[in-house]
């Protein structure tokens, strides 16, 4: 990959020494500092960090759109032999959108909701220059060449007309529309399902052959840096702290924080019996940013140097940089850290389920119909069952809007049961009763995705579990005193109780999310999402608190999750799921380890793994999830199965009859007519509703 | 374990508010508005300490323009139109101090009955949909007929006219605060409709309703100036600055100056609390 050809070729943009920082009102904040890195002609280079690690400020600081109150205080950023540092505006917006374009993570946000497709495209190139003719001629254009299908019907939708999917396309349409050399593309997959993550991915990788562009792409996903670029930066507190090809840093990544980094993701292939090697602590905030080497408190190699100077980038390897004392003094690679701690034995299940769904169905629309007529109803979740036993932990996946959330709430009462059953402990809970819900609130609790969103902002830590240890009837002193048992079950001490929710970073929040929901000792927890708002760094360390307390208190999980590889770290059994019905069920060896559904093997493949040797050709999945408003005859995956009509139109039972979950010859249960068809990876992609 | 005896759990539910709403008051406007806001009262309320004589003294010089004897001048009964413009404050914030709060509070209330009783609650608002319908000037006289004029009529216009403003501030509050993470999290938790209601859904509507109050201050002073100028507020001799407005208007063409007393206090105390409403706006919508 580091063949003498590329590296000799003079770079494109050279940013040098950039440091921007924010003027407070008591403070100015240093957000990036002495940033420096290289983009070359037709390569991607992957700007790597956590929230708060400064990668969009640096992006920002090269176009010079950093907002108010901010601003660059020193370096240079050479493009194309030119200086873009102290460009008057009006030079700058020759550049911008012209020379160098930009895709957001939101494509919601980043087009304008009363303008059609088209004519937004059109505006990009007017802007510049074009003629209004012209202009709509590579309109139709870009939008081919960004794969949107029909596109003569589709150039004059607005934005609300497409999917998540399509509209970054459009935004990848905008950017390319003045023919750039350099596109920044930051975190443009983050709002985006795996399987439409796939799709975006190839996109920007045939566009980078086909146009010859060079792509800054900024994430934090180690496995969409594995999958698409070469060049590597990794930014820890505003500095970079390691710089190479992707090739090395992953093989022998020379700062301690890369290397952690790698390691505490969980692997979609991995051996699921230890811990996850988490980092402790938590990122630090630009305001209070540790002395040294900003990752001297989390770093397990930390010497005393570490903490009082901070480290330079040096070459380490050929082309390849590290800002660490450590190694830049023994001159090796950071050593993979002594396995994790083995995970204690599991309580055997018991027979009786604690949960037990039969054929359950939810209307989304209930209630929704105006005074006069009823509204159609929506099944988010038509026809569900499945059953969780003590100590058991079921994983179920599945894209956005496939209705696992609204399973999870359904099953504890928030959205009312439609049609069949849920059994609670032994007790048919459906009717949702009175005596019903008690039964289920001193079963079943929940942890939420966002533990911002599920505290409330004007009550303290102390008060948040008070009000849920009322529910359990326990108040006064005795509350606190159990409020104090539950912050240390899961890893915080008493000096959080009098604490507000905005004092505490993500991971200490998402604590005490678990901390009360753990209140009322329920014997299932249902996890939605636990951690996928979570800073990558802080992930492992929910996961193992979570396997931690399943293993000492007996609990159950539902743990519901986008991210396969979690899923299959912490479950035993797993079902898919996919426009609210299960496609595939079984244990977690079997789904993962032989996918007999499509969709399944679809979701595995797209997944982006964060080691190079994943690097193989995807299933990629055509188009976008039907609404469930309006679900395809038959099989529901037809529409996008690289194994039905789409591709083999002889295959008409997909579209005649709906499959039922039956045993395959793996073991697992598979909703498939044809169940167990190997895949041809690289199905042709192509966005389309069919 | 052992958990050193401290002070029992904290109980402090809007304690973070009041503190902002102080904030309010290191601006100037907040200063400026809370001072004018305090001389006001205190001069209307202790207007018989100041004027012991009581608002009824007349004279021969009748109509007289402003002078420094009398600073707004004097009335068709020579009686001074400074001191009877003191104490008609009086009455006006006596009047509102009195049914502006009970307003906020009842409008607040069945703004959030929806969070016990969805039905109930798009009932009530309905009700106040009707209210609102009403122009608020025949909705006063309608008061006037059942109720006759004086103090308690006053009273319930105010109170009513107010209850749809807060009560679909409330409820806009509600249906927000419904859909917020941390209310279907207590809503799994087993926790109390009720409960919900007070812990979650209220300090959130406080903000709103008490901006909302400082507006609606001045709203109360113009109705019952209005009640008053066509006779239906409060009955002579009893002065409030709509009945002074009211007979000023009779003796404009001979006394063009007899109306400015009262529009000017008028304006003072609309601009008080208008500055007012605006500083604590400016300070609970601050990110």
């Amino acid at each position: 990959m580091t063949d003498i050809a590329v590296q000799s070729v003079a770079p494109l943009l050279n940013v040098e020494g950039l440091s921007a920082s924010f003027a407070g009102r008591h403070a100015t904040i240093r957000i990036i500092d002495n940033v420096s890195f290289e983009v070359k002609p037709r390569r991607v280079l992957g700007i790597v960090g956590e929230s708060g690690s400064g990668k969009s400020v640096t992006v920002r600081s090269i176009l010079d759109m950093l907002r108010n109150p901010g601003r660059v205080d020193s370096g240079t950023v050479m493009f194309n032999g030119r200086d873009l540092v102290g460009l008057p505006e009006a030079e700058m917006r020759k550049i911008r959108g012209k020379r160098i374009a930009m895709v957001f993570q939101d494509p919601q946000a980043a087009l304008n909701p009363v303008m059609t497709v088209g004519e937004q495209i059109a505006e990009a190139l007017v802007v510049h220059g074009a003629s209004r003719a012209a202009a709509r001629e590579r309109a139709f254009e870009l939008l081919r060449q960004v794969g949107i299908p029909d596109v003569e019907r589709n150039f004059d939708q607005y934005p609300h007309q497409f999917s998540g999917g399509m509209r970054q396309r459009v935004v990848i349409a905008i950017a390319l529309a003045n023919k750039p050399s350099l596109l920044i593309a930051d975190e443009p997959t983050t709002a985006l399902d795996v399987t439409i993550q796939a799709q975006i991915l190839r996109l920007l990788c045939d566009l980078k052959d086909e146009l010859g562009l060079s792509i800054i792409m900024i994430t934090h996903d180690m496995g969409v840096v594995a999958e698409l670029c070469d060049d590597l930066v990794v930014m820890y507190g505003g500095r970079v702290v390691e710089r190479g090809t992707v090739a090395d840093v992953f093989s022998a990544p020379r700062h301690p924080y890369t290397a952690a980094l790698l390691h505490s993701v969980p692997r979609i292939d991995s051996n699921t019996g230890s811990q996850l090697r988490a980092i402790p602590g938590s990122p630090p905030t630009p305001a209070r940013l540790p002395s040294g080497c900003a990752f001297h408190p989390r770093c397990r190699f930390a010497v005393e140097r570490c903490r009082s100077e901070v480290p330079r980038l040096e070459e380490l390897a050929p082309a390849h940089s590290a800002a660490c004392w450590v190694s830049a003094a023994d001159r090796m690679s950071v050593p993979p850290e002594e396995e994790g701690l083995v995970r204690k034995a599991r309580r055997t299940l018991s027979a009786n389920p604690i949960l037990q769904i039969e054929d359950l169905r939810t209307d989304v629309n209930r209630g929704s119909g105006s005074f006069f007529s009823k509204a159609k109803p929506i099944f988010a979740v038509d026809g569900i069952s499945l059953e969780i036993r003590p100590g058991e932990t079921l994983g179920l996946v599945g894209e956005s809007g496939c209705g696992k959330s609204t399973l999870s709430r359904t099953i504890v009462g928030i959205s009312p049961v439609a049609g069949g059953k849920i059994t609670v402990a032994g007790r048919d809970v459906s009717a949702m009763n009175p005596e019903d819900r008690d039964t289920i609130v001193r079963t079943i609790q929940y942890v939420f995705q966002d533990p911002f969103a599920s505290l409330n902002p004007r009550r303290s830590i102390a008060q948040s579990l008070g009000e849920a240890l009322g529910v359990a009837g326990v108040n006064g002193e005795k509350a606190r005193e159990r409020s104090v048992e539950l912050l240390l079950r899961v890893g915080l001490n008493e000096d959080f109780l009098e604490r507000y929710p905005y004092e505490l970073s993500g991971g200490q929040r998402q604590r005490v999310g678990i901390a009360r929901a753990l209140a009322t000792e329920p014997k299932l927890l249902i996890c939605d999402e636990p951690v996928s708002a979570l800073d990558v760094s802080i992930q492992a360390q929910i996961i193992n608190l979570l396997e931690e307390l399943r293993d000492e208190l007996g609990l159950a999980y539902l743990f519901i999750a986008h991210d396969l590889s979690v899923v299959r770290h912490i479950s035993d059994n797993v079902a898919v799921m996919y426009l609210g019905k299960i496609v595939e069920m079984g244990t977690a060896e079997q789904v993962y380890g032989s996918p007999q559904h499509p969709y399944t093997a679809a979701l595995i493949s797209s997944t982006p793994e964060p080691a190079l040797d994943a690097r193989q050709e995807k299933i990629v999945l055509a188009g976008d999830m039907p609404s469930p408003a309006n679900p395809p005859s038959g099989c529901r995956f037809r529409t996008r199965c690289p194994i039905g009509p789409a591709y083999f139109p002889e295959r008409e039972i997909c579209s005649t009859s709906s499959p039922n979950l039956k045993e395959t010859a793996t073991g697992q249960k598979a909703a498939c007519h044809f169940a167990g068809t190997p895949i041809k990876a690289g199905t042709r992609d192509e966005a389309g509703n069919g | 374990m052992t958990v050193p005896q401290s002070k029992p759990m904290h109980r402090r539910w809007f304690n973070p508010s009041i503190a902002r709403y102080m904030e309010a008051f290191t601006t100037t406007r907040g200063i400026a508005a809370l001072t004018a806001i305090i001389l006001i009262s205190a001069l209307a309320f202790l207007a018989p300490v100041v004027f012991p004589g009581g608002y009824d003294v007349q004279s021969r010089e009748s109509l007289r323009a402003p002078s420094f004897l009398h600073f707004f001048g004097t009335d068709e009964l020579g009686r001074d139109l400074f001191v009877r413009s003191i104490y008609g404050l009086r009455s006006d914030l006596a009047l509102v101090y009195f049914a502006v709060p009970v307003s906020m509070v009842a409008g607040t209330l069945l703004g959030l009955i929806g969070a016990v009783s969805p039905r109930l609650g798009s009932f009530v608002q309905r009700c106040l949909d009707i209210i609102v319908g009403f122009p608020g000037l025949i909705l006063g006289i309608c008061v006037v007929l059942v109720l006759g004029a004086g103090w308690t009529a006053l009273l319930v216009v105010i109170v009513v006219s107010g209850l749809p403003g807060f009560g679909r501030l409330a409820r806009a509050t509600l249906l927000s605060q419904q859909q917020r993470e941390y209310v279907i999290a207590a809503r799994t938790l087993g926790v109390g409709k009720w409960q919900i209601m007070v812990r979650h859904i209220l300090p959130n509507a406080v903000d709103p309703i008490i901006v909302q109050g400082a507006v609606f201050v001045v709203s109360a002073i113009f109705i019952e100036a209005a009640l008053s100028i066509v006779g239906l507020g409060l009955q002579p001799p009893e002065p409030s600055l709509g009945t002074l407005l009211n007979n000023g208007i009779r003796y404009i063409s001979r006394a063009p100056t007899y109306v400015l007393g009262p529009t000017v206090i008028l304006i003072i105390v609309a601009l008080a609390f208008s500055m007012l409403a605006d500083a604590l706006n400016a300070t609970v919508n601050r990110k």
